[in-house]
């Protein structure tokens, strides 16, 4: 398959939220890159800051200081252009829309609206062929994030962006998600950035776990994952795996405990601790 | 208002962009824009329409306040004490109304039936046929001010006794015991925010049951000094008096809000001003007994009503006669030519106004969401507006609009017009972030967030304010038929009434009771099948 999608390139992004009288930093020095097809996860403690990264990278928000470019664009050109798909953890569907018109809305929205080729697609890569004319209140969760999914990717966007899409979900459905979407990337190719609480469920997809610290959010480490895909639920049960979500938990606790961690881990070249404290 | 309240936690600490005036605190700009209105007032009344008798300025309305304060002061009092009296009176029946429905669930509907209809009776006739029984006295403006207030009430209370967690409730159960310890336990706590937010919309309501019950023939208070001012031309009477009035009635709303947030500051600003309506059982058996239970009991309070205060034959109109007056007696035809003829005068002006109000309103609240600065600059005061009975404000719109069939219809547009534009904003503020995001996230137009977010989420808030609107609009242009165009049923009710015509008057507030209770029907079964198609399984 071709591979399509744009990189990302974020370098020094900064933002602050105003709270009552004080304010909040959300992010500093955060710095990321997604190579263009590549698959990132995101991964943190709470309230680390990966939504408000996400948002920025959506053209959502726009950052305080720093620079996000995406093969030559910026987030907010990325945006005017439609050329980013982004789902979140709320599916904020329509809810007088039904799941094909839901679809249909991000094409509408595009001025494709008559591409009812499209919108079938998709009903048919997210496994919703009976629900076609169903309304958002007659699903279950996972169908409503497998609408989600199928909204954000209806456009062909060349940037993915999911905000946590399956975190509402329960263990079973949501692996039978991240099958779906680890197939439809394969397929597809896009860039995408997938923000995350699980680290099982990163390890799984991605091809590169960033770990976020506490929040003022930055990128303390960087795990890059090597498994052969397409992968299947049996390596889940694998040492290797094991070992991978081992790692990244470890990374993960460490943020927590803000430790600073100066020293790269060499042992396979594979995780990369990075500068703690840029000033 | 609640997305402000979210997004005040992560608002950027720069302005968004966007127009200048974004930046201008709320407070200072709402203030300079009700500067310039006083202003602007004091301007036109002193030029356009000076000697006119129409619009009164600011600074003659201040001036007359204080040359007659001991007038003003003392009817403001007893009008005011009137309303509080009715104010505890009606809250009291509304809820052990609300409180029976909801421990006897299958007299539910009846009652509801009989709310319904004492909201829709046309208050300004049922006043003289009160005070055949009342007396002279202050009863009947402190009846008719209880009267007002039954139905929001009763509507909150309900909503609220409904809104204790299912699961709580089944907790109750599962320990064997019944519906009253769930309700002595959990009903009665859940339903307080609601019942606060019902009894706020109350407070302004009594206060216009007493005025309207002081139009006909009270000895004292606001609402005969409206009358009389009225017949003088006295134009700062008249404004000041509506002044006073929105002052009163905002403050009771105001001061009942404040002591509902002190009394459950955990609970989030609640909104029983846009409730959807219920669900109905589906079958034609509860369909018939749906609409013939009610009927029956309607017409039972009608028997106790006329038995049990023994008003004589001549004064007193059971259904059967008013049946007879309408269709057997001799005279029959030509009653119904009056009646039918002035109604269709009624309710043609009367449509306008309501259709005109509910539209500007919509197109308002569109205006409000795309331009954030107009909204902080004028939506205070709507908000202030909507929280007054628009009704003790009609001798103002009569003097300003003139005497003709406009009126009516501008009298109801402005009293659809407020209620309906603070239900659709507040709704549209209530849009969820993330279908915001996903809008933005394409770059849509203004255009396709109208059309795909704001306004199919305010669907539900504007046919609830439609379907109340329809009895308020039909109050109100009875109101001002009967005090000023001299059209339409207001003006046949208001010569029965001065030539002791009993029969009209009780064929009269019969005839305009089921007209409004069939309107406010058909709203009710729109909305129900809007909401039913819009988002299956969401209605309540």
């Amino acid at each position: 398959m071709d591979r399509r999608g744009a990189p990302v390139d974020v370098v020094g992004v900064g933002r602050t939220f105003a709270l009552g009288d004080g304010e909040v930093v959300a992010l500093r020095g955060f710095d990321m890159h997604v190579p263009a097809g590549g698959f990132t996860a995101l991964i943190g403690p709470s309230g680390c800051g990966k939504s408000t990264a996400l948002r920025l990278v959506a053209g959502l928000d726009t950052p305080d200081e720093g620079t996000i470019d995406s093969g030559g664009s910026s987030p907010d050109e990325m945006r005017r252009h439609q050329r980013i798909g982004v789902a979140f953890q709320d599916p904020s569907l329509l809810p007088w829309r039904t799941v094909s018109t839901n679809i249909r809305l991000a094409l509408e929205l595009v001025g494709r609206r008559h591409d009812t080729e499209a919108v079938d697609e998709l009903v048919e890569l997210v496994g919703l062929q009976d629900f076609e004319k169903a309304r958002p209140s007659q699903l279950s969760g996972g169908m409503r994030q497998r609408v989600a999914i199928a909204r954000s990717l209806v456009t062909d966007p060349d940037l993915l962006l999911l905000d946590e899409p399956f975190g509402a979900l329960d263990a079973l459905t949501r692996q039978q998600l991240n099958d779906e979407l680890q197939r439809i990337w394969t397929a597809r190719g896009t860039t995408t950035i997938l923000v995350t609480h699980s680290i099982p469920e990163a390890v799984y997809v991605a091809d590169e776990v960033l770990v976020m610290s506490p929040r003022p959010g930055r990128v303390v480490a960087r795990h890059t994952i090597g498994f052969e895909r397409p992968r299947t639920r049996e390596l889940l049960l694998t040492d290797r795996f094991h070992a991978e979500v081992e790692a990244v938990s470890a990374s993960l606790h460490r943020s927590e405990g803000q430790v600073v961690q100066l020293d790269t881990d060499g042992s396979d070249g594979q995780v990369a601790q990075l500068d703690a404290d840029p000033g | 208002m609640s997305a402000t309240a979210d997004t005040a936690a992560t608002a950027p600490t720069r302005p968004a962009g966007g127009s200048r005036l974004d930046r201008v605190p709320p407070r200072v700009l709402s203030s300079a824009v009700g500067i310039g209105v006083l202003l602007l007032w004091e301007l036109l009344a002193r030029t356009v329409y000076a000697g006119s008798y129409r619009l009164s300025p600011p600074t003659a309305v201040v001036a007359e306040f204080f040359e007659f304060r001991g007038l003003y002061l003392r009817n403001l009092w007893h009008s005011t004490k009137t309303a509080a009296w009715g104010f505890l009176w009606g809250n009291l029946a509304a809820i052990a109304l609300a409180v029976t429905a909801t421990l006897v669930p299958w007299l539910r509907r009846s009652i509801g039936a009989v709310v319904l209809t004492v909201f829709c009776l046309p208050f300004i006739a049922v006043a003289p046929i009160l005070r055949l029984i009342t007396g002279p006295g202050n009863a009947t403006p402190i009846a008719l001010s209880a009267l007002a207030v039954v139905f929001t009430t009763y509507v909150a209370a309900l909503l609220g006794f409904d809104l204790a967690p299912g699961s709580a409730l089944d907790v109750i159960r599962s320990y064997g015991r019944g519906r009253l310890t769930a309700f002595r336990n959990v009903r009665v706590r859940a339903s307080v925010p609601a019942l606060f937010a019902g009894l706020q919309i109350a407070a302004p309501a009594a206060f216009l049951g007493a005025v309207v019950g002081e139009f006909t023939g009270a000895h004292r208070g606001l609402g005969i000094l409206t009358v009389r001012a009225l017949g003088a031309l006295q134009t700062d009477r008249i404004w000041v008096i509506a002044v006073l009035s929105t002052i009163v009635a905002t403050g009771g709303y105001l001061a009942i809000g404040a002591l509902g947030r002190f009394l459950c500051p955990w609970s989030p600003a609640l909104d029983v001003g846009a409730v959807p309506v219920a669900r109905t059982e589906p079958g034609l058996l509860n369909r018939l007994g749906g609409l013939l239970a009610p009927i029956a009991v309607v017409f039972v309070f009608w028997y106790a009503f006329l038995w049990g205060f023994g008003i004589e034959p001549f004064f007193a109109k059971t259904p059967f006669d008013v049946w007879a007056e309408m269709f057997s007696v001799p005279e029959a035809a030509e009653t119904r030519s009056i009646i039918f003829g002035a109604l269709g005068t009624t309710l043609w002006t009367t449509s306008l106004g309501y259709v005109v109000g509910l539209v500007g309103a919509l197109a308002t609240a569109l205006v409000f969401i795309l331009v954030p600065w107009l909204e902080r600059a004028l939506m205070p005061i709507a908000v202030a507006l909507r929280s007054i009975p628009i009704i003790v404000t009609t001798p103002v719109i009569i003097l300003f609009v003139g005497r003709g069939l406009l009126t009516t219809t501008a009298i109801v547009a402005v009293m659809s017009f407020f209620p309906t534009l603070v239900n659709c904003y507040t709704a549209m503020t209530r849009t969820p972030e993330g279908i915001l995001d996903v809008l933005k996230s394409y770059d849509a137009a203004s255009l396709a967030n109208v059309r795909n977010a704001y306004l199919p989420t305010s669907v539900p808030a504007l046919l609830a304010s439609a379907r109340i609107a329809v009895p308020t609009s039909l109050l109100g242009a009875t109101v001002a038929e009967w005090l000023a165009t001299g059209d339409g049923i207001g003006a046949v009710m208001v010569t029965a009434f001065t030539r002791n015509d009993f029969k009209i008057l009780w064929v009269s507030v019969a005839v305009l009771t089921i007209v409004a209770v069939i309107g406010y029907s058909l709203v009710a079964a729109f909305e129900l099948r809007t909401l039913e198609r819009m988002a299956p399984g969401t209605a309540r």
